[in-house]
C-alpha cells in the first residue's frame, strides 16, 4: 500500500502532467470545408432565372441582383439557414457549399417544380404592385407602370377591367417577390417541388 | 490604482458568466449552446460559466424569435443583470425571426428594438465554435477598462 502512495506521488508530480492538468484546452477547432456554409459565387454566369428565390424556406434569405450588367444571387446572413438548397437547385451552379454539387453530380439529383398564383380577390386593392414586381412581368413589357395595366397579353398577370387576372400563369418561376411586394398579402404562389434522382436534368 | 485596474480587467475578461433567455426559440439554438457546454467544445476552459440567474451573469445570449409574452419581460430580465454587461443575439431568429417571420405568426422582432444588441451570431442554427468566438470577440471590448470607460 505505501508502495501504491509513492507509485502515486511519482506519477501526478510529473512536470508535463500538472502543466496538462492545469493548462489543457482543446485544440483549436477548424471547420471542416465539407460543412454546409453559407453559399458562395462560383465563377459561372448567373441567368437570373430565379430558382434560388424559388426554393428558399426562409423569408428574405437570397436575392438576385443586378450589378454592373451581370446578374448574380446574394445571400443575407442572419436569414439564411445555410440548408443548401438553392446551390442544390440553382441550374447554372453559380452558388457551391460544402460537397452539395458534388452529391448532386453523382446522385444526379434535380428539382421539377410547379406553381400555382391565388389571389384573394375580397383583399386584392388592384394595386398592381405584384404585376410591376414581378421580374418575368418585367421582360415581357418593360413599359409596365404603376397600375400593373398593360396592352400585353404575354405577361403573367395584369391588373385588367379593375381585376387582377391571372393570364400566363405557366411562365411563373416561384420567386415570390409578388408576395413581398403585396400590401395586403392578397397574393400566393403555391409551389409544388419534386425531388427527382437519377432523371436527366431539364 | 492601474495595478487594480489591471487586475480587474485580466478577472473581467477570463471570468465570464452568462445567461441565457430563450424568448421563442425552436430549441435547435439551445441544443447548439449546450453542444458548448459538452467536452467537445468546453466553454468552461475559456472561464465562461452558464447560470441560468441574470443578477450573476454578464453576458445574455437571447435564443429565439421575438415573441409576444417576452416584450414585457425581455427588457426587465435586461435591467436586472449588472453592469458591465452585453447581450448577444444567437442564431437567426433573435436577427429576422428566420422561417417564423411569416405571415399569420406572432414575431415581434427583432429582438435588438427591445434591448441594446452588442453582437449576432447568424445561423439557423449557428456551430458551437461560432458561439464560443462571439462571446469570447465580445467580452473583451465590453469589460476591458470598464471604470475607465464609464468615468
Amino acid at each position: 500500500m505505501v508502495q501504491s502512495i509513492f507509485w502515486y506521488l511519482k506519477e501526478f508530480l510529473r512536470g508535463p502532467w500538472i502543466h496538462a492538468f492545469l493548462f489543457a484546452k482543446t485544440a483549436p477547432l477548424v471547420t471542416p470545408s465539407y460543412f454546409r456554409e453559407y453559399p458562395s459565387l462560383t465563377e459561372k454566369e448567373c441567368t437570373h432565372c430565379f430558382t434560388c428565390r424559388m426554393i428558399c424556406p426562409a423569408p428574405g434569405a437570397i436575392e438576385v441582383l443586378q450589378e454592373g450588367g451581370t446578374w448574380h444571387p446574394v445571400i443575407h446572413r442572419g436569414h439564411c439557414l445555410r440548408c443548401g438548397l438553392c446551390v442544390e437547385a440553382c441550374p447554372e451552379g453559380v452558388l457551391a457549399s460544402g460537397r452539395i454539387l458534388q452529391w448532386q453530380e453523382e446522385d444526379r439529383t434535380s428539382f421539377a417544380a410547379t406553381f400555382h398564383i391565388q389571389v384573394d380577390h375580397a383583399t386584392c386593392m388592384r394595386c398592381g404592385n405584384c404585376c410591376v414586381s414581378c421580374p418575368v412581368n418585367k421582360e415581357q413589357d418593360p413599359q409596365m407602370a404603376s397600375g400593373g395595366h398593360s396592352a400585353n397579353n404575354e405577361v403573367i398577370m395584369k391588373i385588367s377591367s379593375g381585376r387582377h387576372t391571372v393570364i400566363h400563369e405557366e411562365r411563373c418561376v416561384g420567386c415570390r417577390t409578388c408576395e413581398g411586394a403585396c400590401p395586403n398579402s392578397a397574393i400566393r404562389v403555391a409551389r409544388v417541388v419534386e425531388g427527382l434522382q437519377g432523371v436527366a436534368e431539364g | 490604482m492601474s495595478l487594480l485596474q489591471d487586475a480587474k480587467n485580466w478577472v473581467r475578461s477570463r471570468s465570464i458568466h452568462v445567461a441565457y433567455v430563450d424568448v421563442g426559440s425552436c430549441n435547435g439554438c439551445d441544443i447548439e449552446i449546450l453542444a458548448c457546454l459538452a467536452p467537445r467544445y468546453d466553454i468552461e476552459q475559456y472561464g465562461i460559466y452558464v447560470h441560468n440567474n441574470p443578477r450573476e451573469a454578464d453576458i445574455l445570449l437571447v435564443v429565439g424569435a421575438m415573441t409576444p409574452p417576452w416584450v414585457e419581460r425581455l427588457p426587465a430580465l435586461w435591467a436586472k443583470i449588472p453592469a458591465p454587461k452585453a447581450a448577444i443575439a444567437i442564431g437567426n431568429c433573435p436577427v429576422s425571426g428566420c422561417v417564423y417571420n411569416r405571415r399569420e405568426t406572432y414575431i415581434l422582432g427583432p429582438v435588438a428594438k427591445y434591448i441594446p444588441i452588442a453582437a449576432e451570431v447568424p445561423g439557423c442554427p449557428p456551430r458551437p465554435t461560432e458561439i464560443l468566438s462571439a462571446v469570447l470577440a465580445v467580452a473583451p471590448t465590453v469589460f476591458r477598462d470598464y471604470e475607465v470607460n464609464r468615468s
